[in-house]
């Protein structure tokens, strides 16, 4: 359920979209009505995706419009070497049809001029000359344009959800067991450590493949997208944005995601062993949520500020390097070399805590005093010595 | 082949858990460890298993107990806990896959241990949906199933009926007679005295008796007298060297001496000569000494 409840609500969401189009809202179609059937027929076909080709007169539009099947229809006209086009509809054009209709009118136009000036191929060659702008963009510090907020929301989104989610879940199934026989069992058959080490492996295992499902369901929900008349205008309109979010997205970014997920998880793991018995599960994920929240949150000041010494000090420390690595490299702000520093401190901090908690895992699971949180914590670490 | 634990003490903070305890088991040997609550049983088997630091030496065939040779321990805690959301079949594949046993080895067996413990459920049943006795039987398939070397069973017997307090004794002897050795903990000393070759008792950390049943309850003299009389209980006190009296059905009295020589003047006088229809002089019942045991401990 928690790996398909993403795509359960894109579905929902999808269909009931769907189902409200169908049923409530008036058409986006326009008919296209023309003496000249070249020109109603050019139009048609360079837009298929909004005119409905089997309207052809007025009055079958005016039927179409009131019955809310057509949004409206336009007329196409060319009097005394000038073409016109009017539009009747129950609200006006989109812009973006809008452009597409003038760009069709003055091309038309154009090729009517040309025709009435009865001119030269070299005058025609050099009529036809157009005018080019270039575009070079300094590379400035700081998410200072779409592609890179965008990356920047969905990225530390992405990680903070999945944290919050897994350290959850970690925590209260570690605080469960807390004090229950079923640990004496397990320990009178394999070491703590090794216990420890692998069921933290299998969370890791879980993770990887809810994440590997969302990018195989992502890919098969890009493809549909692709593909519906509903999204293909809008991902071919934004296809370079799409195309650079998701390059930011799908990098090492997902590396750091699945590091930080990771050594959460592991602090999870102690932190649930640390409550006072099974039934204080509830309570287990406390701590490392209220840490995975401080590190969301500092992000927040610092988007927009990444020559702040915090910003850099922090990509490097565990905990919060998830979070704030991924801003840095999506903004270009960090080297090759910065990069694999921060990730070796990253998979040491990983070694050296699973080692340490897995070695007083035993007495922290076994040892079951009612008492407060650092009497627990000092009788767990000495249970075994 | 045995189970050895030298003078092992163990503290928490400042109370003093176990106190230079010492005995060894037998590979085909039972042994039972009687005491109170907070006697130290449970911490002697955690101790046994390694869950503890403690001062002192456990070895096991002249080994020390870890990782190495938890494959051939078979464990039941004193409070059953199982996995609720697994089937039975896979609780015991879970646990016996941790003691090295391949799950192709073990499902064959499971319907036939299943049988064995007569457990109300078939092998999908979730363990959750099973009574509180089947769960019980479940924990003890896992703890056998494997076949273990050395079986720590705390408190084996409680919460089970007599019927399957049978089944779980029949289940013992067979594990002795394939050689295991075996100890565990019980309050029903009727149950140690039938099962077990040899006994503990621990009281405040400490040992305080020791020795098969039989020496142990040797060892406190023939001072008990079971008779069968139209003797009053007020006229049985005041025979010599009787120091209480329990009557246990009508005419049937227990008597309990402070002198097992007395039993022959005793039996004379109420006698005088004729017929009796019940008279046995016995070494006291494991219970009597436990209890007498714990009494001392209060005085």
């Amino acid at each position: 359920m928690l790996v398909i409840g993403p795509f359960l609500m894109f579905g929902i969401t999808v269909g009931a979209g769907y189902l409200g189009g169908k049923s409530g809202g008036t058409s986006d179609e326009i008919a296209v009505i023309s003496q000249q059937s070249q020109l109603r027929d050019g139009f048609a076909k360079a837009n298929k995706d909004v005119v409905m080709n089997n309207v052809t007169d007025k009055k079958t539009a005016t039927k179409k419009m009131d019955a809310n099947k057509l949004a409206g229809y336009l007329v196409l006209k060319i009097d005394n070497n000038r073409v016109t086009g009017q539009y009747f509809g129950t609200k006006s054009l989109s812009s973006n049809l809008k452009v597409k209709v003038n760009s069709y009118l003055n091309q038309i136009q154009q090729q009517l001029n040309l025709t009435n000036a009865q001119l030269s191929k070299q005058q025609l060659q050099s009529l036809q000359q157009k005018s080019q702008l270039k575009e070079t963009i300094q590379e400035k510090a700081g998410t200072n344009n779409l592609v890179k907020t965008i990356s920047y929301w969905i990225t530390v989104m992405m990680v903070y959800i999945i944290l919050i989610t897994y350290t959850t879940i970690t925590a209260q199934e570690i605080a469960s067991e807390k004090g229950t026989k079923i640990m004496e069992i397990i320990f009178s058959s394999t070491t703590a450590i090794k216990y420890f080490l692998e069921k933290i492996f299998g969370i890791l295992l879980v993770i990887l493949t809810q994440i590997l499902i969302y990018l195989v369901g992502g890919w098969g929900i890009y493809i549909f997208a692709q593909n519906s008349s509903l999204t293909k205008g809008f991902l071919k309109q934004y296809n370079a944005l799409i195309t650079s979010v998701l390059h930011n997205i799908l990098s090492i970014n997902l590396l750091y995601l699945l590091l930080g997920v990771v050594i959460y998880t592991v602090l999870a793991a102690f932190s649930g062993a640390l409550v006072a018995k099974a039934e204080d599960a509830s309570k287990a994920a406390q701590p490392v949520i209220m840490l995975n929240l401080l590190a969301f949150f500092i992000t927040f000041p610092f988007q927009n500020n990444l020559d702040s010494i915090i910003v850099k000090i922090l990509s490097y420390v565990p905990f919060f390097s998830s979070y704030f690595m991924p801003m840095r490299i999506i903004n270009n702000d960090a080297s090759g070399m910065e990069i694999i520093l921060s990730l070796l401190v990253l998979i040491v901090s990983i070694i050296l805590l699973s080692m340490y908690i897995g070695k007083i895992y035993q007495g922290l699971m076994l040892q079951t005093d009612d008492s407060s949180f650092w009497k627990r914590f000092k009788r767990g670490i000495s249970y075994n010595k | 082949m045995m189970l050895r634990i030298e003078h092992i003490s163990k503290s928490f903070g400042d109370m003093k858990a176990l106190n230079d305890v010492s005995f060894t088991v037998n590979d085909g040997q039972i042994l039972g460890l009687i005491g109170q609550n907070g006697a130290g049983k449970s911490t002697t088997f955690h101790s046994i298993l390694n869950f503890l630091k403690y001062q002192g030496k456990i070895t096991w065939n002249d080994q020390v107990i870890n990782e190495t040779v938890f494959d051939k321990i078979g464990y039941l805690p004193e409070e059953r806990s199982l996995m609720p959301k697994l089937t039975i079949q896979q609780q015991i594949i879970y646990l016996a896959r941790l003691k090295n046993k391949s799950a192709k080895e073990i499902r064959p067996q499971i319907d036939l241990w299943l049988k064995r413990f007569a457990v109300k459920g078939v092998e999908k049943d979730k363990i959750k949906d099973l009574s509180k006795g089947n769960q019980q039987k479940v924990q003890l398939i896992c703890t056998l199933i494997h076949h273990p070397k050395l079986i720590i069973l705390d408190e084996p017997f409680s919460g089970l009926d007599p019927v399957n307090a049978d089944l779980l004794k029949q289940a013992i002897l067979t594990a002795k007679a394939e050689g295991a050795a075996i100890i565990f903990s019980s309050h029903d000393m009727e149950n140690v005295e039938e099962l077990c070759d040899k006994l503990v008792m621990l009281r405040d950390g400490q040992v305080v008796l020791k020795g098969t049943v039989h020496d142990v309850r040797q060892s406190f003299g023939r001072i008990r007298i079971t008779v069968t009389t139209d003797w009053s209980q007020e006229q049985l006190q005041l025979l010599p060297h009787v120091i209480k009296v329990e009557r246990q059905e009508e005419k049937r009295y227990i008597l309990s001496l402070d002198d097992e020589d007395a039993g022959s003047e005793i039996f004379d006088q109420l006698t005088q000569g004729k017929y009796i229809e019940e008279f046995s002089q016995q070494p006291p019942t494991l219970n009597e000494i436990f209890r007498l045991k714990v009494g001392e401990a209060h005085e």
